[in-house]
């Protein structure tokens, strides 16, 4: 009862919020070229909390740069990943808003849709004419720009450099490659709690994957409805092919998710995985102290064995984040001023130095050159995208894809049975 | 749950079959003589606080539930449209909803009884050992209650996790092929280990009152029947549980209403993302309401709740006042 309470009270705050919160007066897009005497100003950005453990050299430097341009103060607050969209959603409804929001790529089009943030002109922005569309997609909404393309990242094959050594293994070049080394793997290494592969049940970002890579699709717009795609003849190609792989080569539980999979390789006892770019470090060093990211690192026992290339036959997803101006924020303009100089080429320079891709295809051979960004910059050059649909978040949120790839992972379901089921529900959300 | 919600005193259960008649003539005196306003000013307060946190919320959830409140109305400060009664019966033609409902009754079911049963077998058990392991037992249990839940559920979630939790490899030590063993690949199986999350943390708050209610029942009853030759489980049906039937009956209402609105336990084990063969009606209207930013349907699920909690709640408050008068 008491949780009914509190839930209906959090409510009850986010609708007093919405009551007290005036509709802004719309009025001018915000101008990122104007001179704005910012002194004596604070401007309020919330970043999430990766530019904080991974980059923070890229967040200060853009500070001192803006604020001896306008005089104003930059206050930077780190969210965590957990559940930030409630929290948004709670903030941006009230007036104490943040000037500059941060979020991931594929939850932008439900904010730019639902008129969240303020029109940009894309223009006044560095390499505008070359971001990333995977990146710069969710932006767009009816022919206008309502964010600014931020740091991307792929996903890329980790494997283990040791293991690979001891059974006479290199550096996969096709998928037929993959298997084989899989298979060695196996037969060189018993122990039970040994993966050749690991791959989670419910990881949507390679399942998707897997199903680009053999040339389906998630679903597509026909017309004013979108239709979903992961019944026909390649989606189901690659989602038994995917099916094969987790079957074959992966021990682990076949309910997780992603989350834990570089805690896992760390215990040496896996050969290769399906990662993120900046999971090559983290499987090698990760603070001694879970709950603080300012703590020391400490070695786990891979480190120093593992290496990374692009997933061969496997388009890779394209993550990555957006910045975007409030709509009801007081000082748009600096706002768009910061994101400008936070984006330019110098900050997204130095984002590369930290491995991470930029936003803009002009600057990915530049990042293929950094020692350790060689295997992302190459996989963000073949990639997809989920649908460019205003609810495809709620896709996400509904969990269909995972529930999809966890039944046909533990062989509650076959990929057709699923995918029938995953299309109807994804139809619905939709077009609803 | 905190000690807000139980029962500000343990019941004290008067003599087996005690004279009904007595109470009619001590209302009557107690309503006479109790002085005109006084008391209604003494409950100002709390009634304020209780209309602030409670009421005022709960007419703003049932408002909502007869809008339609969306993103775009949140974040421009919209008013949402009025759509009458399309959320409720959007909410009571959907089939997952029923299945979430039919779930979270099943569970309340099995989850209560076995805290019931289990928190009157370890009190019974308390009046058996000595005093010192008794106390031992009261510092025990008293732990569990003050862990919260939160903690609770995330320790559980360590204990069973397939790659490395310490059940699978005890389990796997003794012989058994647990390696990497999902716990929630099958739902059957994961809700065993959340109600056992559940009653593991609900039975110290009914041991212990149960206990305290033991405490009334008179040693020369029991004696007598001993003598008289009943057996122990005569005992335990004819004198100890009628004794008790005040007690069990308060405590097993208060367990049906916080299981419930079971949230925490299966969330928090889930990951923050139950997946549908987890869901319960508090994780389903709370996911509806803020994960899918559904406000409107949220909110109607939740009144749909709390009606069908209004029977059991009902229920408790006719018993809170029979004590009253017993007292």
């Amino acid at each position: 009862m008491k949780r009914k309470i509190a839930v209906a009270a959090a409510l009850a705050a986010t609708m007093l919020a919405a009551a007290c919160g005036s509709s802004d007066d719309g009025g001018t897009t915000p101008n990122a070229d104007a001179s704005v005497d910012g002194a004596g100003k604070t401007l309020k950005v919330w970043l999430m909390v990766d530019a904080q453990s991974g980059r923070k050299n890229v967040v200060d430097e853009a500070n001192a740069r803006f604020t001896q341009a306008t005089g104003a103060q930059v206050q930077v607050e780190y969210q965590q990943w957990g559940d930030h969209l409630a929290k948004k959603d709670a903030t941006l409804a009230g007036n104490d808003v943040p000037d500059v929001m941060e979020l991931g790529n594929t939850e932008m089009p439900k904010y730019v849709f639902n008129g969240a943030f303020a029109e940009l002109d894309k223009n006044q922005f560095e390499n505008s004419a070359n971001w990333l569309t995977g990146l710069s997609a969710p932006c767009e909404y009816e022919g206008k720009t309502y964010c600014v393309p931020y740091y991307a990242g792929a996903r890329v094959l980790i494997y283990n450099t040791d293991l690979f050594k001891k059974s006479g293994l290199e550096a996969p070049k096709t998928y037929a490659d993959v298997l084989a080394a899989a298979d060695k793997l196996k037969a060189d290494n018993s122990s039970s709690k040994f993966n050749a592969y690991y791959m989670p049940g419910r990881y949507q970002y390679a399942g998707l994957a897997w199903v680009h890579g053999s040339g389906g699709e998630i679903a597509k717009q026909e017309g004013e409805k979108w239709v979903a795609k992961l019944s026909e003849p390649g989606a189901q190609e690659g989602l038994t092919k995917w099916k094969d792989l987790v079957d074959k080569y992966s021990v682990g539980d076949k309910t997780k998710n992603e989350v834990d999979q570089a805690q896992i390789f760390a215990q040496g006892q896996t050969g290769m995985m399906y990662g993120a770019s900046w999971e090559v470090g983290s499987v090698q060093e990760q603070p001694k102290d879970p709950n603080d990211p300012d703590s020391p690192k400490v070695k786990t026992k891979v480190h120093g064995k593992v290496a990374a290339v692009a997933m061969p036959e496997i388009p890779s997803f394209l993550g990555g984040s957006n910045l975007a101006v409030v709509g009801k924020s007081q000082n748009q303009d600096l706002a768009a001023q910061w994101i400008k100089v936070f984006t330019d080429t110098k900050s997204q320079e130095l984002l590369i130095a930290n491995k991470v891709l930029p936003n803009a295809t002009n600057l990915l051979d530049k990042a293929a050159q950094v020692e350790g960004n060689e295997a992302s910059a190459e996989a963000a050059k073949s990639s997809w995208f989920v649908p460019m649909a205003p609810k495809w978040a709620d896709v996400e949120s509904a969990l269909v894809i995972q529930e999809m790839l966890g039944s046909i992972a533990s062989g509650q379901a076959s990929p057709a049975e699923a995918a029938k089921k995953a299309d109807d529900q994804i139809n619905t959300i939709l077009n609803s | 749950m905190s000690a807000v919600d139980t029962p500000s005193a343990p019941a004290r259960p008067t003599r087996p079959g005690g004279p009904p008649q007595s109470h009619a003539r001590r209302r009557r005196r107690r309503s006479a003589s109790s002085g005109g306003a006084t008391p209604y000013w003494l409950a100002v307060p709390s009634l304020i606080l209780i209309i602030g946190l409670l009421g005022w919320p709960m007419l703003r959830m049932i408002i909502l539930s007869f809008q339609n409140m969306r993103l775009r109305e949140l974040f421009q400060g919209i008013a949402p449209p009025w759509v009458g009664l399309d959320n409720y019966t959007r909410v009571l033609t959907d089939s997952v909803f029923w299945t979430v409902t039919a779930r979270t009754v099943v569970f309340t079911i099995v989850s209560v009884s076995l805290t019931v049963v289990l928190g009157l077998a370890i009190a019974l058990l308390m009046r058996r050992v000595a005093p010192s392991v008794r106390i031992a037992m009261i510092v025990a249990m008293m732990f569990v209650w003050a862990i919260p839940q939160l903690v609770a559920a995330q320790i559980f979630r360590w204990l069973v996790d397939s790659d490395f939790g310490v059940i699978n490899y005890l389990l796997t030590q003794l012989g058994l092929d647990y390696v990497n063993h999902s716990w929630f690949a099958k739902p059957l199986e994961g809700w065993a280990v959340i109600t056992a999350l559940v009653v593991w943390a609900g039975i110290p708050f009914i041991a212990i009152t149960l206990n305290a209610g033991l405490t009334q029942v008179p040693k020369e009853l029991v004696e007598a029947a001993t003598v008289d030759g009943a057996t122990p489980w005569q005992i335990l049906r004819n004198i100890t549980l009628p004794i008790l039937r005040q007690l069990i009956i308060i405590v097993t209402t208060l367990s049906v209403i916080w299981n419930f609105g079971v949230f925490t336990q299966p969330w928090v084990i889930r990951s923050g993302q139950p997946e549908p063969g987890y869901q319960t009606l508090a994780t389903y209207a709370y996911t509806v309401a803020f994960k899918n930013n559904n406000y409107s349907l949220g909110s109607a699920i939740s009144v749909i709740t709390v009606v069908l909690l209004f029977g059991v709640m009902a229920y408790y408050i006719r018993q809170m006042f029979k004590i009253g008068d017993v007292d």
